[in-house]
């Protein structure tokens, strides 16, 4: 009889992968280091906070394995289990920087996000993100994706970055669930109650066919760990946020206005051949591009009127030594009807990944690096059946991991929010810059999923969602509560955010100026757990993880 | 979401600490711990509220027969006495183990 | 001289009202947007009519039509029912179509069921097992007319119910043979049925239905929901009473306790050397539950009383285990099963919601009026049995020389249900209920006197062995945990008991509590089971948990 690894608890999971008695956990249970979010909400929480840590030997190599537990909260990320991942990932990052190797494996059952501390879950995915690209160059990052939970929200977007995914049959991956598109873009575009359809677009024999995941193996312990061992003895890598034009090629041929299934997808991702695609410089035209913040603040900064480039919804230009990037709304995208109002589809993660992979590579042989400024005004990712198909997080990975890229090669990479940074859209463009810029402005939302779908996931009203997230910046939706987190590096007062006035313009481009000067020598997201305010406050939590990490690593 | 406490006057001292179960639904994690004190003290979490009564009873049962002497831990989703009480037997067996 | 008595009234009546619906008649054949006049042509007001439906197949397309047929011409009808399962069954008795109601089982109705019979909105004859209410079928509830659903008929109005035949012949009988109008929808018209179920002759009216005769998946139990504790209580069941009363022929209630055995047998049975020895003669549907057990050869037999979706090319591929008709598909029948179970089965063992502190159980609790469907028949001692088992033996009690055995009538509960309402219940809300909704007696599914065995997570209660009231109330606290009934058991009358072997805890059944882990699962998903299956189980969409 088969010995089932997707019914192992993530503690079993963790120890049936390293080679029996080498295995050693680190931060466990015992030591108590549990959410300070989820009491004050009335959430029981676990002793581990639903991540287990083992150090131990694969054939011989050294590996570290993170398991994250689906069954405490769906496996959602918080602060103290995001920590935990991050710490450990960085640990192992700095023994192969030393050159001692070690391989991370992260076995992923997750459904992103925990949305009770949906903040800190964003920004710790985030930070799991930059940590996997910099290890990459030493050691290729495992992910397994056991089920039943599978890998979900922004940790789609983490399975998408990782060298090479080993699944079971039991699992999905896709950046939203088909409950979240059938919320935000009703039943005729996801039924969530049809459960052969979910299972033949989201479940992993429709992925390994699509470079979704890399292999599908039974539910077995031991064929689990010969696929793992498999990987790191052949150290192998998908690269599969490094195939920007395959995918831009492949949308070319996909006509969304259309339906698309399953099969008809697997060949035309089959037959697909990469051409290349080049994202022009903004220029300025006559036409005016549909109003937006994001918009209007990339052409006061770039001083480039009604700019437009050769895809609606994505602006880019260098000026004065500086590469702006904003994706904005195309009212009039016929192209894309889930993507009309800023949010980040398909196209837009891979076009700001080809802009961002593009000024690295010219800046290659410079000593000086260019720094990059996101303009960010993105209210969420795009909703659709059709985006979840082909594999949306595969979008918002290539451009995460780009921003990841430049900043560790030395670019600055600066965020200016003068709009809204919701979820998905906020992990892509946004979150991998290690400097943040905002606009004290009211209207300003910041958070992991709209209101509506975390209401009808949370099972409370939007009235009773916003008096609950209120007073917890853990959870909040507004500018000034995001800033007790220690996040943002400047919030700007006294500007509203459409207002760019060339006073305005000019007060935010010296804050700019300053940060790029800040980030000059720094290449990691560090700022956000050593200024003040997180020391005092926002990331307590964290930096005790760090800590109790450090100590038993 | 409701927090208990218990105290029991137990004489079997622990000398490890030992960790079972899963906060899942319906299901929860014992963490007992070693003391220094003369009484064994229990602190629970649990998710829910109202059976502060049948948890005590569910401890005493299981206290006559196993009379730990340690700290407890709880976090508990909604399991039901006979889940608590296999959950207290798996401990009380990891203890065993390793003693 | 004296006017010359007919001896034909029902046949008259029959003739006329098919003469009546003549024109929408081509043979035996109504097109399907007659239904409903074809309905209001053959029913008369005050009749007695058996409405299909039990807690499977349901006559969906005729329920729906009945509803709609005009009630100043059809009204005050008596129902009779297996079971309410469909809004419209209820909604016949709000518009005045029906008046009157006998039935069995009202699992999805059970709510506006007891709400309606408190208001008045329906009067109720009686509460009834499946085998009851077919019996009086043939004594004093004698349709008139009888709405049943088919599979295929073909054009001489033969019909093919197959799988799910259940307990369309015994209906159809209680009409043909007593001038009642058999009418039939039917989910396809066929050249050539793959066997004949019911013949033609016993036939009076065919219409196609606008889509299939609603079924559903009631058997069906994913593994990956069984608990450690439903586990453990099946281990101790397996040892000590399967094994202990050498069973060899049970019936299984539904439920997760019982799909937990029927996984434990391939692996834990058979490392207790139980296979070959125990349970080779099963009546039960087919639940997918069993397929490990009959794939590692513990099975020898299955009779059921209906099909189950899903299993219809595993069944026809194991025609040595289950009832398989020549052409290759199964029969099931309710009736003849419900027999077999009262009669030919060592063992009935199920769950309930409530026990209460003499033995008494009732899955009816407060507001919820459910009926009995087939339990009290399977969960009863049938005094009538005159053949003798080993295990029927085994019951015998000591000392009489006229005493005979006794069947094995088991009920497994978790001390506390997933609500954390105790089980173990000084009274049982059926006694509210049966005030409430005016009943004659109280809906007791199964009563003391009938349960020989009742097993929970802390042990197993030998009622059978108990001598008094008394005796088997302390035997019963025993095992209840600490709900209130359980807190009056003490340590000495536990260790007393024990002694007698009147409550065995899991150690005296060497039973270890940390082996009861979901690895013991021959299966642990449903997954597991199509490939015990061999790709012949087909689970429906809505078990799908995998790619």
């Amino acid at each position: 009889m088969k010995n089932s690894f997707v019914e192992l608890n993530a503690r079993q999971r963790a120890f049936a992968l390293v080679d029996a008695g080498t295995g050693r956990e680190l931060v466990g249970a015992l030591d108590y280091m549990i959410s300070p979010h989820l009491m004050p909400q009335g959430i029981v929480p676990e002793s581990d906070d639903g991540v287990v840590l083992v150090k131990g030997k694969v054939a011989d190599k050294n590996v570290v394995i993170i398991s994250i537990e689906g069954k405490f909260q769906g496996g959602g990320i918080g602060e103290v289990s995001g920590a935990k991942i991050v710490a450990a990932l960085e640990q192992a990052l700095h023994d192969n920087e030393n050159g001692i190797e070690v391989y991370p494996v992260i076995i992923l059952d997750t459904g992103g996000v925990r949305l009770q501390e949906a903040n800190y879950g964003l920004l710790s995915i985030s930070e799991i993100h930059n940590m996997v690209v910099a290890l990459k160059k030493y050691v290729p990052v495992i992910g397994l994706v056991p089920g039943k939970v599978g890998s979900f929200g922004g940790m789609s977007i983490t399975a998408a970055i990782l060298s090479y995914l080993i699944t079971t049959n039991r699992a999905r991956v896709a950046l939203n669930g088909p409950e979240v598109i059938e919320q935000e873009a009703g039943v005729r575009e996801f039924d969530s109650s049809d459960k052969d359809l979910i299972w033949n677009t989201l479940g992993t024999q429709q992925r390994v066919q699509t470079g979704i995941a890399d292999e599908i193996v039974a539910d077995d312990v031991t064929a689990l760990k010969d696929a793992l061992t498999a990987a790191i003895l052949e150290k192998k890598e998908a690269h599969r946020t490094e195939k920007v034009d395959f995918f831009l090629s492949l949308l070319d041929k996909v006509d969304f206005s259309k339906p698309l299934n399953p099969q008809e997808y697997r060949k035309l991702y089959r037959e697909n051949v990469a051409q290349p695609h080049q994202i022009a410089e903004a220029r300025s035209t006559d036409q005016a591009g549909t109003p937006s913040r994001g918009r209007a603040w990339f052409e006061a900064l770039t001083g480039i009127k009604n700019a437009q480039t050769n895809v609606s919804t994505v602006l880019d230009a260098t000026v004065d030594g500086k590469t702006y990037i904003a994706i904005v709304p195309d009212a009039n995208n016929n192209l894309f009807p889930r993507v009309k109002n800023g949010e980040v589809g398909l196209k837009e993660g891979f076009a700001v990944a080809a802009v961002v992979n593009r000024v690295v590579a010219e800046d290659a042989d410079k000593a000086e690096k260019r720094p990059i400024v996101l303009v960010v005004d993105v209210p969420s990712q795009a909703y659709g059946y059709k985006e979840e198909l082909m594999g949306i997080h595969i979008a918002l990975a290539s451009s995460a991991a780009a921003y990841a890229k430049a900043r560790q090669a030395g670019h600055p990479v600066i965020s200016f929010i003068p709009g809204d940074a919701v979820s998905g859209g906020f992990l892509a463009h946004g979150l991998q810059s290690n400097r943040m810029i905002a606009l004290a402005d009211e209207s300003i939302t910041i958070q992991a999923m709209s209101k509506a779908s975390a209401a009808r996931i949370t099972q409370r009203t939007i009235a009773e969602l916003e008096e609950a997230t209120k007073h917890v910046p853990a959870m909040a939706y507004d500018i000034f509560n995001y800033q007790k987190l220690g996040a943002l590096y400047k919030l700007v007062e006294g500007i509203a955010s459409n207002d760019p006035s060339p006073a305005n313009v000019a007060q935010i481009e010296k804050l700019i100026d300053e940060a790029i000067t800040s980030a000059q020598d720094d290449r990691t997201l560090h700022f956000r757990y050593e200024n003040p305010v997180a020391k005092a406050s926002g990331r307590k939590a964290t930096l005790a993880m760090r800590q109790a990490v450090a100590d038993q690593w | 979401m409701e927090k208990l406490t218990f105290e029991f006057k137990n004489s079997q001292k622990v000398t490890k600490a030992v960790h079972v179960g899963v906060v899942a639904s319906g299901d929860l994690e014992v963490l007992v711990y070693p003391t220094d004190k003369q009484v064994t003290s229990l602190e629970i979490t649990t998710g829910s509220d109202g059976f502060k009564e049948v948890w005590g009873n569910v401890l005493q049962r299981f206290f006559d027969r196993y009379p730990l002497l340690a700290d407890f831990k709880i976090n508990d989703f909604g399991a039901t006495p006979g889940v608590v009480n296999l959950r207290l037997t798996q401990a009380m067996e990891a203890l065993k183990d390793e003693e | 001289m004296t006017e010359v008595k007919s001896w034909t009234t029902r046949r008259d009546a029959k003739r006329e009202r098919l003469a009546h619906a003549g024109s929408l008649l081509d043979g035996k054949f109504a097109q399907t947007e007659d239904v409903v006049a074809l309905l209001e042509h053959l029913i008369k007001p005050g009749d007695k009519v058996v409405l299909e439906g039990d807690n499977q197949k349901q006559a969906s397309f005729l329920s729906q039509a009945l509803v709609r047929v005009d009630q100043a011409r059809v009204h005050d009808l008596h129902m009779i029912m297996s079971s309410v399962s469909r809004p419209e069954h209820l909604d016949l008795f709000e518009k005045g179509i029906a008046k009157k109601l006998d039935f069995s089982f009202a699992g999805p109705q059970s709510t506006r069921i007891s709400q309606m019979i408190s208001d008045h909105k329906l009067e109720v004859g009686d509460i009834h097992t499946y085998l009851e209410l077919f019996a009086r079928l043939f004594i004093d509830l004698i349709p008139n007319v009888v709405l049943v659903a088919a599979d295929k008929v073909d054009r001489d109005g033969n019909l093919y119910t197959g799988f799910n035949t259940e307990e369309t012949p015994t209906i159809v009988e209680a009409a043909a043979f007593k001038d009642g109008i058999v009418i039939v929808q039917a989910n396809e018209i066929v050249d050539k049925v793959p066997r004949v179920d019911i013949p033609a002759d016993w036939v009076d009216v065919v219409i196609p239905a606008d889509e299939p005769y609603q079924l559903e998946a009631l058997f069906t139990r994913d593994p990956q929901n069984i608990t450690e504790l439903q586990i453990l209580m099946g281990m101790m069941a397996i040892r000590g009473i399967y094994e202990k009363h050498n069973v060899q022929s049970v019936n299984h209630g539904i439920g997760f306790n019982t799909a937990a055995i029927e996984l434990l047998l391939p692996t834990y049975g058979e490392k207790l050397g139980l296979k070959g020895k125990i349970v080779p003669n099963w009546e039960l549907n087919p639940t997918p539950t069993l397929i490990p057990a009959i794939e590692s050869g513990w099975v020898k037999s299955i009779h059921s009383f209906g099909g189950e979706v899903g299993m219809e090319k595993y069944i026809a591929a194991r025609p040595d285990v289950f009832f398989v008709g020549p052409d290759g598909t199964m029969r099931s029948n309710r009736a003849l099963g419900q027999v077999a179970g009262q009669y030919a089965v060592d063992m009935f063992i199920g769950s309930t919601l409530q026990i209460d502190q003499f033995g008494n159980s009732s899955t009816v609790t407060s507001g919820r009026l459910s009926g009995f469907g087939g339990a009290p028949n399977m969960g009863s001692n049938p005094t009538g049995r005159r053949h003798s088992t080993p295990a029927w033996q085994s019951l015998r009690p000591a000392g009489d020389p006229l005493g005979k055995g006794q069947k094995l009538v088991v009920q497994m509960v978790e001390t506390f249900g997933a609500n954390k309402k105790p089980v173990f219940v000084d009274h049982l809300d059926a006694e509210e209920v049966q005030k409430e909704a005016g009943l004659a007696n109280v809906p007791v599914m199964i009563y003391s006197e009938d349960t020989t065995h009742i097993v929970t997570e802390e042990g197993i209660a030998y009622l059978y062995k108990t001598d008094s009231m008394a005796e088997r109330k302390a035997a019963i606290e025993a095992i209840a945990g600490v709900t209130p009934m359980g807190l009056r058991s003490n340590a000495q009358q536990l260790a007393d008991l024990r002694a007698r072997g009147i409550v065995a805890l899991p150690e005296d059944l060497g039973v270890k509590r940390g082996q009861a882990k979901r690895s013991l699962l021959a299966a642990q998903s449903l997954q597991d089971i199509v490939e015990w299956s061999k790709g012949l189980y087909n689970p429906p969409a809505k078990f799908r948990s995998w790619s």
